[in-house]
């Protein structure tokens, strides 16, 4: 009996062995591994990146960004839209596209997306079509949006949304309108094969392991000219696999397991890759900000004097360099530099170019000239720096232990030690300040929810193209429960340009609004930007070619489309 | 006590403790700081938006009122919609739960067959190099950091040597081939099995290997032990069918016990390994707040570890006759 159930034993292990040996890398699919499972297929429900990256291939927008220009072009759509002022309407030429099914795609499925959104008040995009009064479709390809008043993120945000199909989410509309809770119906609706109009169809989704994607033969853009690029999908196959951690990633990645990672690689990372001669790294910006806000509703941080000392005493090269090993780029305003278009460099650079001393001493000035004193000043009456102690307010109110909430070190390391250096900085000055992670639900709660903070760290990775969103964190409006404007902040001035920035159609003359918001802000810091960090990214370059790069990397809709086999190796793959 | 008796009375304590974990299971996860709707929100919603989400999930009710739907709901079968997924928590628990069960249960026997062995040689060589070896290898193999362990497993035995994949559960390629019949993807999942296996049985095995030399250095000193000597049987027939039996009683409860905690998975090896089990569920789900899926997760392995306590019980009264109830 021992010897049988020792010879089976062998038997397994080598049948276990030849496993591995008679594996071959299988060239038919782009193999792209993922940081985590994607959520769901479901297009509503979808708010983690990596459904929203694979929802991305298959439903798509009637306007794209141009990769290299960031300007919109028509995707879905047949030209440019039309605008009509005397009607505040737009009127949109639909491609002759089809849906994976085999269907066509018509302008009721844009009515019927806007009718979807509205009724249901689904969450991200009810903001951006609630304000679409009606929707005319005169034939199969024309769309008439009527606005209630002018609004700017139409064209920037409702003309980017993805449009379904009416054949797909009639019925399941149809059902959830039955229901108690409709948008929970709707949201919580199991899609197994999402049916769009995009590159690819999920094939399937065996969950846990992988996703497995098949070109669309239906695509409109399949062998078109769109954007001076001539779309495939060039590769049949999209195989997403998920690693738990980069670490295994990226050996995968080195063994040749994945033709690319689809998560933003670590610096730590890069000296390792650059060894690998059929790696290769791509350095992107992203549109994200990574900030220090105060809490402006009461002292000390309402004074923005001290909110400006803090800026200067913030060495922000030094957070580059030394905490994001110079993969980043400093920030001076809350729209990133990569956003070319609306991004204002004409702001207050708070500290640039200065050294330890030149910022104590700056930021002492500032603070002495508010009326602000100490036990033992920062700069002494020779003008040496030395350590401060015991600030007092202009009241003469000696400044209270405050704390600068983090989110902790194992979700972001960055913000973490950023958090600490600052508190370092603000020691050597006399503020009693205390860095704390905290866990960052907790986190989020006790800032966006109750309000109870002195400062913070927090960043947005995934910033929308729009600089709408500079309204939406500092409008007076917004200072409520869950709203954006987190920091208190409160400037009639600032309303008023943001409100007429919404409404302002001409893009030159909105520019000229959003680079006034930007000065406005830099001038009275709520928000301390600090850095933008950079995206790194690495691909084989021996099995697949022509990625496209833009602003948040590689992994766009753009890559998937033109994305190659190697050409050097396409003798032995079957494409 | 009549063993009926024992289990009757048994089960009813185990109801009064399973009433009382879920109601702390409720109150702790709505204490707790961080809601669900806060994670699935970005700079495009707003607060009305958010509002009406939460009120849609019934977040915005009572909640004495959520208590009594989470209970009701409870004893109903329905164990909820996970918030994040979209989709029923007993399904995505059915899904998980057997790839855990798989790799965590197989960890366990074969840690405990391998420990209850070596512990057994150990203690009857007390004080010999081999027992010296053995109970600091174990001692070294217990201190290990599972995920560091991992990592070099999969680093030399997945990456270097290249006999093992580096992670996961199967080969999608292999899954995908409509070719490939029930043995080969059978073997592939072994394949993968090998390395966490590997790392969960390096971590396990040391610890019933010194519980069970422990129990059976005790057990030697028993009298029967010197009675079975006098009656001149053979050592081996001593050490294993009069000390080993009686030896393995503390190790069969430890074993009890881990096998229903298995159910929890370990995040840590999931994580490393991309093993689609429930353990990284659970992290997940308690990090997003959400609710639905962390409870169920919870009272799953509550009501399987209380049910598993008294199987051991139950087992021990037949594995030794001079426990009664």
């Amino acid at each position: 009996m021992k010897r049988k159930l020792l010879l089976f034993s062998q038997i397994f292990i080598i049948l276990l062995l030849l496993l591995s040996c008679g594996k071959q890398q299988d060239h038919r699919f782009l193999k792209i591994g993922l940081h985590e499972e994607p959520k769901t297929l479901n297009i509503w429900l979808a708010s983690d990146a990596n459904s929203k990256k694979i929802l991305s291939l298959i439903y798509q927008p009637l306007y794209l960004r141009d990769p290299e220009t960031l300007n919109l072009i028509p995707w879905l759509a047949d030209g440019e839209p039309k605008y009509h002022p005397d009607t505040i309407s737009y009127t949109v030429r639909l491609k002759p596209a089809k849906w994976s099914d085999g269907s066509d795609v018509t302008s009721k499925d844009v009515a019927f997306t806007a009718a979807i959104i509205k009724e249901f008040r689904v969450p991200r995009y009810y903001s951006s079509w609630k304000f679409i009064k009606k929707i005319e479709t005169p034939d199969n390809h024309t769309v008439r949006f009527y606005l209630e008043k002018p609004k700017a993120i139409f064209l920037t945000r409702t003309l980017t949304s993805s449009i379904v199909s009416t054949k797909e989410w009639s019925d399941i509309a149809q059902a959830a309108r039955t229901k108690q809770k409709p948008l929970i119906a709707l949201i919580n609706h199991k899609i197994e094969k999402p049916m769009g109009c995009g590159p690819f169809v999920i094939k399937k989704w065996h969950r846990g392991t992988y996703v497995h994607l098949q070109k669309n033969r239906y695509f409109f853009g399949l062998g078109q000219d769109i954007g001076g690029r001539i779309l495939g999908p060039y590769v049949n196959d999209l195989l997403f696999k998920v690693y738990g951690t980069a670490d295994v990633a990226v050996l995968a990645l080195k063994k040749g397991s994945i033709d690319m990672f689809l998560w933003g690689i670590q610096p730590g990372y890069i000296d390792d890759l650059k060894r690998q001669k059929n790696i290769r790294i791509f350095y992107s910006k992203k549109s994200a900000v990574y900030f220090m806000g105060f809490n402006l509703r009461s002292l000390p941080f309402s004074d923005v004097s001290l909110r400006r000392a803090i800026a200067v005493l913030i060495d922000k090269e030094f957070i580059i360099s030394r905490i994001l090993q110079n993969y980043g780029t400093r920030m001076d305003s809350i729209v990133p530099p990569g956003n070319k278009y609306w991004f204002c460099s004409d702001v207050p650079r708070y500290g640039e170019g200065m050294n330890r001393n030149d910022r104590i001493k700056t930021a002492y000035h500032i603070l002495q000239k508010a009326g602000y004193t100490w036990e033992t000043p920062p700069v002494d009456g020779s003008g040496r720096v030395v350590p401060g102690k015991g600030i007092r307010l202009p009241n003469g109110q000696l400044m209270e232990k405050f704390t600068i909430l983090t989110p902790p070190a194992d979700y972001d390391p960055l913000r973490a030690m950023s958090g600490m250096m600052i508190q370092e900085w603000l020691r050597a000055f006399g503020m009693p300040a205390l860095s704390r992670p905290m866990a960052f639900g907790a986190l989020l709660t006790q800032i966006k929810g109750r309000h109870e903070f002195d400062a913070f760290i927090l960043g947005y990775g995934r910033l929308s193209m729009d600089p709408d969103y500079l309204r939406n964190f500092f409008l007076s409006a917004n200072d409520k429960e869950r709203g954006w404007n987190i920091s208190g902040y409160k400037n009639p001035e600032f309303d008023h340009l943001a409100e007429k920035s919404t409404s302002e159609m001409n893009r030159e003359l909105r520019k000229k609004l959003i680079f006034k918001m930007q000065k406005i802000i830099m001038r009275d810091v709520p928000y301390i930007p600090i850095y933008d960090p950079a995206l790194i990214e690495a691909v084989r370059k021996d099995t697949f070619t022509d990625w496209v790069e833009t602003l948040d990397g590689i992994g766009n809709l753009w890559s998937f489309c033109l994305v190659k086999p190697n050409p050097d190796k396409t003798g032995q793959k079957n494409f | 006590m009549e063993i009926r008796k024992f289990v009757f009375k048994r089960l009813i304590e185990i109801f009064v403790i399973f009433f009382v974990i879920l109601t702390v299971l409720f109150l702790l996860f709505r204490l707790a700081p961080g809601d669900p709707v806060t994670r699935m929100v970005d700079p495009t919603m707003t607060p009305e938006d958010a509002a009406h989400l939460i009120a849609q999930l019934g977040l915005d009710q009572p909640i004495w009122l959520q208590y009594i739907y989470y209970l009701k709901n409870f004893f109903t079968g329905n164990f909820g919609i996970s918030f994040h997924y979209g989709v029923a928590v007993l399904s995505i628990i059915l899904n998980r739960l057997p790839n855990t069960i798989l790799l965590f249960s197989t960890s366990i026997v074969l840690s405990a067959f391998a420990g209850i062995f070596l512990g057994k040689i150990a203690s009857w060589h007390k004080g010999k190099k081999i027992d010296t070896w053995m109970t600091l290898g174990a001692l070294i193999c217990h201190t290990l950091f599972l995920p560091w362990l991992a990592l070099i497993m999969i680093w030399i035995f997945g990456f270097h040597v290249g006999w093992f994949p580096l992670n996961g559960m199967i080969t999608p390629e292999i899954w995908l081939d409509s070719s490939s019949g029930f043995w080969l993807k059978f073997l592939d999942i072994a394949h993968h099995m090998v390395l966490p296996l590997a790392t969960l049985f390096l971590i396990h095995f040391g610890s019933y290997l010194l519980l069970m030399r422990s129990s059976m250095l005790d057990t030697l000193k028993e009298d029967y032990i010197l009675t079975a000597r006098a009656k001149g049987l053979t050592e081996k027939v001593i050490r294993n069918h009069h000390a080993a039996p009686n030896a393995a009683l503390p190790v069969v409860t430890s074993v009890g016990i881990s096998l229903a905690f298995s159910l929890s998975g370990g995040a840590l090896t999931e994580t490393v390994f991309s093993w689609p089990g429930i353990g990284r569920e659970l992290v997940f789900a308690v990090s997003n707040s959400d609710y639905p899926l962390a409870q169920a997760s919870f009272l799953l392995i509550a009501t399987v570890v209380l049910i598993s306590n008294l199987v051991v019980d139950v087992l021990y009264a037949y594995l030794d006759p001079r426990i009664k109830y």
